[in-house]
């Protein structure tokens, strides 16, 4: 595939005809007055029937659970793979909404992808039934907390948070933080170590479902931080937190962590390469307008060839995400799951791309790009979180290395 | 209740039009929704949606087998479509226009109600809803703010420059409705989706029954003029007084 289809078009357009009526109205207050994101997306779920698509395809997924898998149905042929089947319909929100918010797919992308992926690779059906449901069509918020003060990277190395049996029961401890979606969260994920006295490295790793006010759990505040203000993130603190056996994910504590989360990895870092198209497009639409526009010494700033080496560097940048995205999605639609090593190449380079890009886009843009009024600014802010979120570049790097070196 | 919308499949706006050397617009290329039809297709989804049932059919006139326009309203929910594309249409007139968009009326069978905008993005005659109520024989009601479907009666809210007057019709009629009544919706991306397999009835003047006579203009275009450049508008020094001659300027024009 090497352009999108005409159906992708048309979502295209519509998406973004709704973000320039509903989202960019909302910037400022988005950006700068704590507004949480969530009514907004919610108002994108129900206007393209995102909310009720997610309730069929739900049905659809538990339907086809409970009965024994027959054949392979899950890849498409000929035309519609040539054009990246149906994983477009949740790209292209994406691509669209960073183009003026990358916050909000951040919100979205945390609460749809991890929180509900997670129940939905990990979950019984009846866990599925009691939290996926609302969190898949937006009707309530999720977060999925692994990284803690002393652990990030490394999460799973240095992890002190802690379920020890108590009878039918566990008693969950610790520290959460960088949570996205952690002060507003209606179910959140934990991630912790099972402590039955033995050593840390030997200790199982399970995943608790909490609902928001359970005693002894506590969500606190936003945090400020840098980017991505649209963005809600907080800490947890679970001081001596019960929970029954219905809330361990799997209702076992024999689920093997790692392998399940290599698949949402290569999710993950699927959006974010998406997250860097939109703001990449974004930067080179301005950029371009503002270069034809601005005149120094005589001409406009798009004749000077400092000038254009960025330009033509952004479209590079551009195309090759654009690229990566396709290759993403035709592989998808051909039902080939992307190795852990290629989405790390891939989120490893949109990541340094859009911000590099944005940061490219700032200077073109002078003083003036370093104003707020100036969306460059803010989309220079937001996409550098994309090299440290999800796998830092250098974590990326180091996947990708040894897989060649291995 | 199935209710017949006309459509028109125009080059999109925002990018500058170009002429042929017999002075119509070049309709090359990808065509859009003219918006202003947006208005008619939600409404037309609206009235089915309350009265229970049927179908919004689409009619639309335009080159080379266009369908991008159409696609856009068959997302939004309407249920299909009649495209007349026939290259003896170059350069109807809006007479023609009219003839095609009532035979196609006539082709959808049990329709109810017809919907029109005022008049079309590109062209602005404005004289298609009623040429096509006079074809059709039906009553034709036009610039409605608001419909309303009662008794086998179509009763609207007609925009005037000072309000609107109620009127009403016997069904079936004719409706033009004006932009901005309502606000259309946005395609679903199931809609989207669905858009791609419903039908497109595609046919040519003779299917339609119309000959050579029926279809050739009585109008053309002879010239095109650019519009005359914006006089230079009047300078005022302002000693302190400048208010009274706005004052003045806005008296003159009755605005005040
Ligand atoms: C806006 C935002 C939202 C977030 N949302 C969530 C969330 O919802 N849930 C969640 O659990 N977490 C979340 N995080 C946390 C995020 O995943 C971590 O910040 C990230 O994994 C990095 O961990 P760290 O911050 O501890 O950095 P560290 O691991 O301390 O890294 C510090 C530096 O050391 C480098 N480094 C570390 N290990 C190595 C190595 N082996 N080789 C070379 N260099 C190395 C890193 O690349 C980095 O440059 C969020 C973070 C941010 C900023």
């Amino acid at each position: 595939m090497y352009e999108w289809s005409d159906e992708h078009k048309m979502i295209r357009d519509a998406v973004r005809a709704f973000v320039e009526a509903e989202v960019r109205p909302l910037r400022e207050e988005l950006e700068f007055g704590d507004t949480p994101p969530y009514e907004v997306i919610r108002k994108l779920y129900s206007t393209f029937g995102m909310d009720q698509m997610a309730r069929d395809g739900f049905k659809k997924r538990l339907e086809a659970e409970a009965t024994p898998a027959t054949e392979d149905d899950t890849a498409v042929e000929g035309e519609e793979r040539a054009s990246g089947g149906q994983g477009g319909f949740m790209l292209l929100p994406i691509i669209e909404l960073c183009r003026c918010s990358p916050g909000l797919v951040t919100a979205m992308g945390v609460s749809v992808g991890l929180a509900a992926g997670t129940i939905m690779s990990r979950g019984t059906a009846a866990q599925k039934e009691r939290w996926a449901l609302d969190l898949l069509t937006f009707d309530k918020v999720g977060a999925w907390a692994i990284t803690e003060p002393d652990s990030g990277s490394d999460a799973f190395g240095r992890m002190q948070s802690t379920a020890r049996r108590d009878g039918d029961e566990y008693i969950l401890n610790g520290q959460k933080t960088f949570i996205t979606n952690g002060p507003y969260a209606d179910t959140t994920i934990f991630i912790c170590k099972l402590d039955e006295g033995n050593p840390p490295q030997e200790r199982k790793i399970l995943s608790f479902v909490l609902d928001k006010g359970m005693p002894g759990f506590e969500q606190t505040q936003s945090m400020r931080k840098m980017g991505m203000h649209s963005s809600p993130t907080g800490m947890l603190f679970l001081d001596d937190v019960r929970a029954g056996k219905d809330r361990l994910l799997g209702e076992t504590e024999d689920v093997p962590y790692r392998e399940g989360a290599k698949q949402a990895f290569s999710v993950e870092r699927t959006g974010v390469a998406a997250m860097s198209l939109g703001i990449i497009e974004r930067c080179l639409d301005l950029c371009v307008a503002y270069a034809k526009e601005t005149v120094r010494f005589g001409k406009p700033i798009g004749d000077h060839q400092l000038i254009q080496e960025k330009l033509a560097r952004m479209e590079v940048h551009r195309l090759n995400t654009e690229n990566l995205v396709f290759r993403a999605l035709e592989k998808g639609a051909a039902g080939v799951p992307m190795d852990l090593t290629e989405a790390s190449a891939m989120k490893l380079y949109t990541a340094r791309a859009a911000t590099e890009v944005a940061l490219e886009a700032v200077q073109l843009h002078g003083g003036n790009g370093y104003m707020a009024e100036f969306e460059v600014e803010q989309l220079a802010r937001d996409a550098k979180v994309l090299q440290i979120y999800a796998g830092t570049d250098e974590i990326q790097i180091s996947q990708i290395a040894r897989s060649l070196l291995a | 209740m199935n209710i017949v919308v006309t459509v028109k499949q125009i080059p999109d706006p925002a990018v500058p039009g170009e002429l042929n050397p017999d002075h119509t617009l070049k309709r090359e290329g990808k065509l859009i929704l003219d918006e202003s039809d947006s208005y008619g297709v939600e409404m037309a989804l609206q009235l089915v949606d309350k009265a229970g049932g049927g179908d919004v059919i689409l009619v639309s006139m335009a080159p080379n087998g266009e369908v991008s326009g159409l696609r856009t309203a068959l997302a939004m929910g309407a249920a299909k479509a009649i495209l007349v594309s026939d290259d003896a249409l170059h350069g109807a007139d809006a007479l023609t226009t009219a003839k095609v968009l009532a035979k196609c009326v006539e082709r959808a069978g049990d329709v109810d109600l017809v919907i029109t905008a005022t008049e079309a993005t590109d062209g602005y005659t404005g004289t298609i809803p009623a040429q096509v109520a006079e074809l059709l024989d039906w009553p034709s009601l036009t610039f409605s703010k608001e419909i309303e479907i009662a008794d086998s009666k179509a009763k609207v809210q007609r925009q005037t420059e000072a309000g609107y007057d109620v009127v009403e019709a016997p069904l079936p009629a004719v409706v033009s409705v004006t932009a901005g009544v309502v606000e259309p919706r946005y395609p679903s991306f199931k809609g989207i989706m669905a858009a791609k397999s419903k039908p497109v009835d595609q046919v040519t003047t003779a299917d339609l029954g119309l000959g050579t006579d029926d279809i050739t203009p009585n109008q053309k275009i002879v010239s095109v003029e650019a519009a005359p450049a914006r006089e230079a508008g009047e300078k005022i020094e302002d000693e302190g007084d400048a208010y009274e001659r706005v004052v003045q300027f806005l008296e003159q024009l009755k605005v005040i």
